[in-house]
């Protein structure tokens, strides 16, 4: 019993060491200090070891890319790493800004026979 | 003598217990602060290893000294989002290859940690093509495999080398 408890301990733990994970499910969008363009914050945290770069991208509700700002289209997350970055959108695209995605970018020296992208996508309200 | 030996004893207790409590005052507290928020987490259990059946097929079948890639994807939020997961459509890596590859693959539920709210996630996912769309209705954790098979167009020899093929994660807030 003890054994089988360790062992699932373990996976537990081996599976959490590569998790990628993006908040709030449903940012908001509110007005920036520039005229006319929008603002929102998002957060990551990433538990992928094998990932260090994520690409930012905003979506409208076919999946179409809309312009936006932020600091870094792809930015360098270190594994456990957190951070907060900022999204400005036109006011004239909030409306048909749908979703704020971070996808996962795996370097090709990285990569083992098969991998797995990650991606995920919070929804504007 | 007496009255002031019980008098020099109350007021070294009393000192004694002003100068504990002093301290206990004065230590140091740290706070922890967190914020819970509803989200999805993309978990990679396994990346997946193709095997080489025969000259002209890769296949992650364990009985063709494959392995199935396995995503684990956890909710805090129910009804909040969907799961897209996509088997792979090429490669992202290769040798040259002498012909068109065609790949196949499927995806299923392998575990749940709720039965009673999960249980009809595999009977009701939605297949595009080679993506499978699954409705995370509750909150907790799903195990997802995916299987990928390729095969050599007129059955011509895969070069030697190595071949990468992504399976994508996809968790898309409704």
């Amino acid at each position: 019993m003890k054994l089988l408890i360790v062992m699932f301990m373990l996976l537990s733990s081996v599976g959490i060491l590569h998790a990628h994970e993006m908040t709030p499910t449903y940012p908001k969008l509110r007005p920036s200090h520039l005229d006319n363009v929008y603002v929102t914050t998002m957060e990551m945290f990433n538990k992928r070891d094998d990932v260090e770069f994520y690409e930012i991208g905003v979506f409208d509700k076919d999946f179409n890319p809309i312009p936006f700002v932020t600091s870094y289209k792809v930015f360098n997350l270190k594994y456990l790493g957190h951070v907060s970055f900022d999204v400005y959108i036109r006011k004239d695209d909030v409306s048909n800004a749908e979703f704020i995605c971070s996808k996962s970018k795996l370097r090709k020296e990285d990569t083992k026979r098969t991998a797995v992208n990650s991606r995920i996508c919070s929804r504007i309200k | 003598m007496f009255k002031n030996g019980i008098l020099r004893h109350a007021v070294v207790s009393a000192g004694f217990a002003l100068a504990v409590s002093t301290t206990w005052a004065n230590a140091e507290q740290v706070p922890i602060n967190g914020t819970v928020q509803s989200k999805c987490i993309i978990m990679t259990d396994s990346a997946g290893v193709y095997g080489n059946p025969n000259a002209y097929t890769l296949s992650t079948a364990a009985a063709d000294g494959g392995a199935d890639a396995i995503v684990r994807i956890d909710v805090t939020l129910a009804d909040a989002y969907k799961a897209h997961i996509t088997a792979p459509t090429e490669f992202s890596s290769a040798p040259s290859l002498p012909d068109l590859p065609t790949f196949a693959g499927n995806t299923e539920v392998q575990t749940v940690s709720d039965a009673t709210g999960m249980g009809t996630y595999e009977s009701g996912k939605i297949e595009q093509g080679m993506t499978d769309i699954y409705d995370l209705t509750a909150t907790g954790s799903t195990w997802f495999k995916t299987s990928s098979t390729v095969t050599m167009g007129g059955s011509k020899a895969f070069p030697g080398g190595n071949y990468t093929a992504m399976v994508t994660a996809e968790c898309i807030a409704k």
